[in-house]
C-alpha cells in the first residue's frame, strides 16, 4: 500500500510535470484595452486636410501607419511585467486597428513599455502572417525588412515628384536600427484586476516626427524609403509621439 | 501481497489515465490518410548542410506540386503575361536564356540579368545585391516590382482564390483553403528548394564515377592555379560574398549593387559572386549580362579589369590568361553543365 502511494505521489508529480506549460498560468490574467488616437498641428488628425508642422511647412497627411510590439508593464514597484509577444498595425485608415486587447497579469503598473518595430528575428526569419503579413504594405520587397512606420502625403514644400512628402521608416541591423523601445509613463496607476475593463487612451502626435530629437523640414528631407542615417534620425523622433492621456480603471 | 499488487496496479492505470486525460491537448496528432506526404531533402554526398530552415516548411509532395504550379502561373503577375518562368528558364538553369537584362510588364526593362536558381537551400541571401535575407520573401520582389510582374500580393490571392484547382491544393498541401501570403511563398520555396544541381560531369568525377578527360582536367588545374577558386569556391562554386570584379558602372543603369543594400560606400558596385554551376547555359554573363561570350568574360579578367576603389585585390591587377588556358578553362567549366537538372521533368511546366 505504501509502494503504491508512492508510485502515485511519483506519478502525480510526472503529470504536474508533464503538463507544466499548462498548469503555469496561474497568476490572474486581466484585459487591457489600449486606444490609440492620432493629433497633428495641435487637432485630431483628419487625412487630407491641411496640416502645419512645426516649421511652419503646409502638408497633407494621406496615409499613417505604424507596428508596435513586444508590450510590458512596470508595477508600482518599478519591476518589469513582459507580456507574450503579438504585434499590432495601427494605421489611421482603419479604425478598428486603433483598438488593441491584450491580457496582462493583475496588478499595479505606473508605466507602459512597447517597442515602435518589429525585432529583427522577424526580419530575418521568412515569410510571416497575421498583422506581419507582407500583403498589408509594410514590407521593404528588394531589401528585406519591415517599415516600421510610414507616413505618406503631399507638401508643396517637398521637391520630391508630385510634392510628394513619404517617410518609410525601417532598419533593423547597425549601425541603422530604427527599432525603438519607449517607456510611457502612466498619468495615474493602472489597476488591471481578472474581470475588469481597464483602458489606455494614448495619442501619438505626428509634429514629433518633424521635430523632437532631430529637426526634419520637408523642404530639406521630403523622402526617406531605405534604412539609414535619415530613418534613424526620423525613429527619434517618432519614439517621443506617444503620451498616455487617461487610464480607464 | 497479490492485493497489494492489484490496489498499485489500479493506481497506476488510474494516474496514467489521468496524465493521459490532463495531457490531452499537447499530445501527438493523429496522423490522418490526408495528410500531405513528406518528403526528405537530399543532401548530395560530400555537401555541408542546407542552410534553409525546413522545421518551419516541412517538404512535402503536396506543397512541392502547388509551388511548381504557382512558378509557372501568369496570374502570378498584372497582365497574365509573366509568371517566374518567363525569367526563370529551366533551360538556362533557371535563368533567362539569350537575355542580357530582364524585361517584364509593358515592355519593361530591369537594371538586372536573372540569376540562375538552383542549390538554393545553402543559399545565405538573394538577388545580385543580396537584398533578400530568406528564400521564403524572396518570389514578393519580383512579383510586386512595377517593371517585372507587377501585380500586388492582394491581387495575386484574389485571383488564386477564384481557382477552384488552386483551393483544392492549398487544401492538399497546407490543410486550408485559404490562400495567405505566407502559405503561397511557402509553397514556392517548397518547389524551389528541388531545384538542386549536382549532376554535372564535375560532380560525377568527385564521385569517382567519371573522369576529366585531358583538356577538362589542365582546365581545373588552372581553374585552381589562376586561383578562380578563391571566390568560385566549391562544391557551390561560389563563395557568396559581395565583390567589384572591375566592371565599369554603366551610366544608363548607375547601379551600385550592394551599396543600395547598406548604404556603404565600400559596398559600391559589389554583387554577389555567382555560381559557376550551369554557366555554359546561363549565358549572358555579369550582373547585368553585358558579357554574352565566356571567352570574352576570361579576357575581362585578363585585360579588362577597371581598377576603382572597391576593386577587389584578387582582380585588380587582372588574371594573365593565354588563349591555350582559357580554352581548358572553358573546357573546365563544361564538365558544371548539369543535363539531369535542366532536363528534370519534375521542375518542368506542370
Amino acid at each position: 500500500m505504501k509502494k503504491a502511494l508512492n508510485v502515485l505521489i511519483f506519478t502525480g508529480l510526472f503529470g504536474l510535470i508533464g503538463c507544466q506549460q499548462e498548469n503555469s498560468i496561474n497568476i490572474q490574467q486581466a484585459p487591457l484595452k489600449v486606444s490609440f488616437s492620432h493629433t497633428a498641428s495641435n487637432k485630431v488628425l483628419e487625412l487630407g486636410k491641411p496640416l502645419l508642422n512645426p516649421f511652419g511647412e503646409v502638408y497633407t497627411i494621406n496615409s499613417f501607419s505604424y507596428y508596435i510590439s513586444h508590450f510590458s508593464l512596470i508595477t508600482v514597484q518599478g519591476s518589469e511585467v513582459e507580456l507574450p509577444v503579438s504585434y499590432f498595425l495601427i494605421s489611421e485608415k482603419q479604425p478598428v486597428s486603433k483598438k488593441i486587447n491584450f491580457d496582462a497579469p493583475a496588478g499595479n503598473y505606473k508605466a507602459i513599455r512597447l517597442m515602435i518595430g518589429v525585432d529583427s528575428t522577424r526580419n530575418v526569419s521568412g515569410v510571416q502572417s497575421g498583422a506581419l503579413d507582407p500583403v498589408n504594405g509594410m514590407f521593404w520587397t528588394w531589401n528585406t525588412g519591415y517599415i516600421f512606420a510610414k507616413l505618406e502625403g503631399k507638401s508643396p514644400a517637398s521637391i520630391a515628384p508630385m510634392q510628394n512628402v513619404t517617410y518609410h521608416i525601417g532598419g533593423f541591423s547597425s549601425p541603422y536600427n530604427a527599432i525603438r523601445m519607449v517607456e510611457l509613463p502612466l498619468p495615474e496607476v493602472l489597476k488591471l484586476r481578472a474581470g475588469g475593463q481597464a483602458n489606455l487612451s494614448v495619442e501619438a502626435n505626428v509634429d514629433a516626427w518633424f521635430n523632437s530629437k532631430n529637426p526634419i523640414r520637408i523642404t530639406q528631407e521630403a523622402f526617406c524609403m531605405n534604412p539609414g542615417t535619415l530613418a534613424l534620425k526620423i525613429s527619434e523622433n517618432y519614439a517621443n509621439m506617444f503620451t498616455v492621456l487617461k487610464v480607464n480603471n | 501481497m497479490k492485493n497489494n499488487r492489484t490496489i498499485l496496479s489500479a493506481f497506476l492505470i488510474i494516474s496514467f489515465l489521468w496524465i493521459a486525460v490532463a495531457c490531452q491537448k499537447t499530445g501527438i496528432q493523429e496522423v490522418s490518410p490526408t495528410d500531405p506526404v513528406p518528403v526528405p531533402f537530399t543532401v548530395p554526398a560530400g555537401w555541408p548542410a542546407p542552410l534553409y530552415n525546413f522545421t518551419g516548411n516541412p517538404l512535402t509532395m503536396q506543397g512541392i506540386e502547388l509551388g511548381r504550379k504557382l512558378f509557372y502561373d501568369g496570374r502570378l503577375s498584372k497582365d497574365g503575361n509573366f509568371p517566374c518562368a518567363s525569367c526563370h528558364q529551366q533551360v538556362a538553369a533557371f535563368a533567362t536564356f539569350d537575355h542580357d537584362l530582364s524585361h517584364g510588364f509593358n515592355n519593361q526593362f530591369t537594371t538586372r540579368n536573372a540569376p540562375a536558381l538552383q542549390n538554393l537551400a545553402w543559399q545565405s541571401t538573394f538577388h545580385h545585391d543580396g537584398g533578400i535575407n530568406h528564400l521564403d520573401v524572396q518570389p514578393i520582389a519580383p512579383i510586386t516590382a512595377p517593371n517585372e510582374m507587377a501585380e500586388s500580393l492582394q491581387n495575386v490571392i484574389v485571383k488564386l482564390s477564384m481557382e477552384a484547382s488552386y483551393k483544392k491544393m492549398f487544401l492538399e498541401a497546407f490543410g486550408t483553403e485559404q490562400m495567405k501570403t505566407e502559405n503561397i511563398m511557402k509553397a514556392m520555396s517548397q518547389f524551389m528548394l528541388m531545384m538542386v544541381s549536382s549532376s554535372s560531369k564535375y560532380d560525377e568525377v568527385q564521385r569517382g564515377k567519371a573522369t576529366f578527360n585531358l583538356p577538362e582536367s589542365l582546365g581545373y588545374k588552372i581553374f585552381k592555379e589562376k586561383k578562380c577558386n578563391s571566390c568560385h569556391v566549391e562544391p557551390f562554386f561560389t563563395d557568396q560574398s559581395f565583390r567589384n570584379t572591375g566592371l565599369a558602372m554603366l551610366p544608363i543603369l548607375v547601379d551600385r549593387g550592394r551599396m543600395r543594400i547598406t548604404g556603404n560606400a565600400i559596398d559600391s558596385l559589389k554583387f554577389k559572386v555567382p555560381s559557376l554551376r550551369n554557366v555554359m547555359v546561363s549565358y549572358p554573363y555579369m550582373h547585368d549580362g553585358r558579357i554574352r561570350d565566356i571567352f570574352a568574360v576570361l579576357e575581362h579578367y585578363n585585360t579588362g579589369v577597371v581598377k576603382g576603389p572597391t576593386t577587389d585585390p584578387l582582380v585588380k591587377n587582372g588574371i594573365p590568361l593565354s588563349n591555350f588556358e582559357k580554352g581548358q578553362l572553358v573546357a573546365f567549366l563544361n564538365t558544371l553543365t548539369d543535363q539531369a537538372f535542366i532536363n528534370n521533368q519534375q521542375l518542368a511546366q506542370p
